[in-house]
């Protein structure tokens, strides 16, 4: 009896959850950036600033129902009872959101303006809620969580049945079967050259890939490109060597100004073309690097991190000042910055900075995974994981934390230059601490230490923002969801990295097999 | 003269108004097994530190085949040829155990970060080496198959031998051990000395360890120091230890000294009887 009680309350607060859920998603105006969202996935153009079709709200709302079923399915009893607590969890959703409806009407009958206190209570908004049906939008809203609620519940039970984990596990064995035949069938050549195909694959994707893309891709590509570098280059300063420089920007400023000082007709006209500027953008930024890095060899954790911000943001407001208005533009900034040539062709459209970007790309993860594994790296992540005994066994601290900050200062100083070179613009807001943050955070969002974990954050923090530029008022919001959302389910990265193997087996027979992979 | 691998001279090392160590001289032969012990807060760990370089004496000098090698950094004292392990595991524990190893040869290797990214010759060889020695210390310490193990995955008496791994693999003439057998079982204590005896014997290395557990001291050292407030107050063979009142003083008080006399003359009388 108690037990039964404890379900009709579970179910009852369920309900109101997923109501209340809905009801909030309305109430921030949310619903109409799901809509819209929802017609880019059935792959439909809207047009930009406008509300989407109603009928994409229609599914939106759909699969919301959907998942207020699937994910409310009763847990124990007959397949038949269980479709039932999913199906009363619904209904009770339906009624509540029907409730709220009522409200919704009353105010737009009445045409009563809440907007000045909820910005998303305008008319509009409410009449897209009720799919522009009026009163007969709650009865849809009602049908709408019963059937697909019936329908989630449903499914979900039918698919943990045991007839259906049957059929599952003999789909994934023919799968497997089949691919292991594949692999049996494959030229012996192929596991041989197959580093070096899958490599020319990559190359000619590089190549074709971006002149199929319009400008508007490339250009976000290249934003994204510029991040990996930026990444990879801060990786080996946080991720390898442990040092939270949190001034990662200065490095940037470096490059970015000059390559900008030195290609641009003010304010010093010198003209000395993209490539040798670039190098010396690098090596201004190395020094930047040495610079900072020598006073701060003492500091260890949240004092370096402090100190480091405190680096960035004085060369930001050094080229603000006035101080500098002759050598550096001040706060306007520097405009009309050529960009590279290339045997005396201009090499500066969209699709050329792509492969600028692209080659730079390949360079630093050569150059990153080429030092990863050799005694340079590993006495980097022993310094990360312990200073003092990395020191008393015979690691130089001093030099190899600055190494990785000048090595990680190059990478910044490339990615300046680069980028000053494409907007054909640099200003000091541009090296902005939020800059430093992207940097950071798309790292360990990605995944510290691994290179796909950083091309994937560099896409999450700094592409997807792009593409969501569309739903633009609530761009940051859903962002930021994201975030907590990735944080919470995949809290060491995207694609956390993992430690080389180095033990062979050659006996399978052998008497100590290798234990990490067996416990796989 | 004999030949000496370590002396100190009168080293002293305050803490604010705390003598920890207290002009401690020690003289200590090569290919010797050379316990330190003493009871808690004794300076034995601080004497440690001040000879593998984190702590500077204030006054003495410690003396490494004959040279001064106080006041240098741990990093520098390390390539000379001392390395240690510590009485709280220090591995780096998000490291597998093969890579431990690896950071333990630093100082020996000699590549530096652009023969990585142009891959050498001189890499390629060197690598090649680091590694089959890496694994010839795994074995070594019997960690064999737990190679691609992370460190902080391996259980506490395997952490125990591998951080020994990692000091030897730096090829060093002496090691310091600071309590090598706290934590473990006697089993585990029994293996753990068989091993640092056939460090002294197949290795040819010289030890100094400091240990709580009176069987170890007693079982496997030439000589033994006694620490206590930070000055020696004995030296000797095992045997000579054992019977010195001002010991058995320090580890138990005026009157546990008494109390021990008592309880030994018993013995005697017992055995004689």
């Amino acid at each position: 009896m108690k037990n039964r009680q404890n379900q009709n309350r579970d179910m009852l607060q369920k309900g109101v959850v997923f109501a209340i859920i809905i009801i909030f998603i309305m109430a921030i105006g949310f619903h109409e950036i799901a809509a819209s969202l929802t017609s880019r996935i059935f792959n439909v153009d809207v047009r930009r600033g406008s509300i989407a079709e109603v009928r994409f709200m229609m599914v939106f709302f759909g699969l919301y129902a959907f998942l207020t079923g699937w994910s409310n399915s009763g847990e124990e009893g007959s397949p038949a009872k269980k479709i039932l607590h999913g199906l009363i969890v619904s209904v009770i959703a339906g009624l509540i959101v029907v409730l709220f409806d009522l409200i919704l009407l009353f105010l737009t009958r009445n045409e009563i303006d809440i907007r000045a206190y909820l910005t998303a209570f305008s008319i509009e908004s409410m009449n897209y809620f009720l799919f522009n049906k009026n009163q007969f939008g709650l009865l849809y809203h009602f049908g709408f969580f019963t059937v697909f609620g019936f329908a989630g519940c449903a499914l979900k039970v039918l698919l943990n049945s045991a007839s259906a984990q049957n059929i599952k596990e003999r789909i994934s064995n023919f799968f497997k079967n089949t691919l292991n035949k594949i692999n049996g069938a494959m030229p012996p050549f192929l596991p041989k050259y197959g580093k070096y195909i899958l490599l020319l694959l990559v190359i000619a994707a590089a190549i074709i890939l971006p002149r199929t893309w319009g400008s508007y891709i490339n250009f976000v590509v290249g934003l994204v490109g510029l991040y990996v570098i930026a990444g990879i280059g801060l990786n080996i300063i946080v991720g390898l060597s442990g040092q939270l420089v949190l001034g990662y920007a200065a490095f940037f400023a470096m490059g970015a100004y000059s390559v900008a000082l030195l290609n641009a007709p003010e304010p010093h006209n010198i003209m000395l073309g993209f490539w040798p500027s670039i190098i010396i953008a690098i090596f201004m930024a190395i020094l930047a690097g040495l610079l900072l890095g020598i006073p701060l060899m003492g500091l260890r954790g949240d004092y370096l991190a402090i100190v480091t911000l405190g680096f960035g943001e004085i060369i930001r407001i050094l080229l603000k000042s006035d101080l500098l208005v002759d050598l550096t533009g001040g706060p306007r900034g520097i405009n009309d910055i050529h960009g590279p040539t290339l045997f005396g062709r201009p090499f500066s459209s969209d699709i050329d900075f792509v492969y600028i970007i692209f080659a730079c790309i390949a360079l630093t993860i050569f150059v990153y995974n080429r030092l990863q594994n050799s005694r340079t790296g590993r006495a980097w992540l022993s310094i990360k994981e312990d200073a003092i005994a990395a020191q008393a066994t015979g690691v130089n601290l001093r030099r190899y934390k600055l190494l990785a900050l000048c090595i990680g200062a190059a990478f910044a100083g490339l990615v300046g230059g680069i980028s000053a070179a494409r907007n054909q613009f640099t200003g000091p807001n541009d090296h902005s601490l939020l800059v430093s943050m992207n940097v950071l955070s798309l790292v360990i969002v990605g995944g510290v230490n691994s290179i796909p974990g950083i091309i994937l954050g560099a896409f999450a923090l700094k592409g997807l923002p792009e593409i969501l530029r569309e739903v633009q008022t609530y761009r940051q919001l859903a962002f930021g969801i994201l975030l907590i959302v990735m944080m919470i389910m995949r809290p060491k990265g995207l694609w956390p990295a993992s430690r080389p193997e180095y033990e062979q087996y050659e006996d399978s027979n052998a008497s100590v097999k290798n234990p990490r992979r067996e416990k796989k | 003269m004999t030949d000496l691998i370590i002396e100190t001279n009168e080293v002293s090392k305050t803490f604010g108004g705390l003598t920890a160590v207290n002009s401690v001289d020690l003289e200590i032969e090569r290919g010797a097994i050379y316990a330190i012990i003493g009871p808690n807060g004794a300076g034995k760990t601080t004497l440690f530190n001040c000879i593998s370089g984190f702590y500077t004496p204030e006054e003495g000098e410690i003396l490494f085949h004959g040279n001064p090698i106080q006041g240098f950094t741990t990093d520098f004292i390390s390539s000379q040829g001392i390395s240690r392990t510590y009485q709280n595991i220090r591995l780096f524990h998000n490291l597998t155990a093969i890579e431990n190893i690896m950071v333990g040869q630093h100082a020996r290797l000699e590549t530096a970060w652009w023969d990585a990214v142009f891959s050498t010759s001189r890499f390629k060889k060197e690598n090649v080496k680091s590694k089959e020695d890496a694994f010839y210390w795994l074995d070594f310490v019997g960690l064999k198959g737990y190679g691609d193990y992370l460190a902080s995955n391996l259980p506490y008496g395997m952490q125990r031998r591998l951080e020994l791994a990692r000091a030897l693999a730096s090829n060093p003439e002496l090691i310091l051990l600071d309590e090598p057998t706290a934590g473990m079982n006697p089993q585990e204590t029994d293996e753990m000395m068989a091993f640092i005896r056939s460090i002294r014997e197949k290795l040819e290395k010289s030890i100094i360890l400091i240990e709580h557990d009176m069987r170890v001291v007693m079982g496997i050292s030439d000589k033994i120091s006694v620490l206590d407030y930070g000055r020696k107050i004995a030296e000797g063979s095992p045997k000579d230890i054992q019977a010195n009142e001002r010991v058995i003083e320090a580890y138990l008080g005026p009157g546990g000294a008494a109390l021990a006399k008592k309880y030994q003359d018993r013995k005697r009388k017992n055995i004689n009887a």
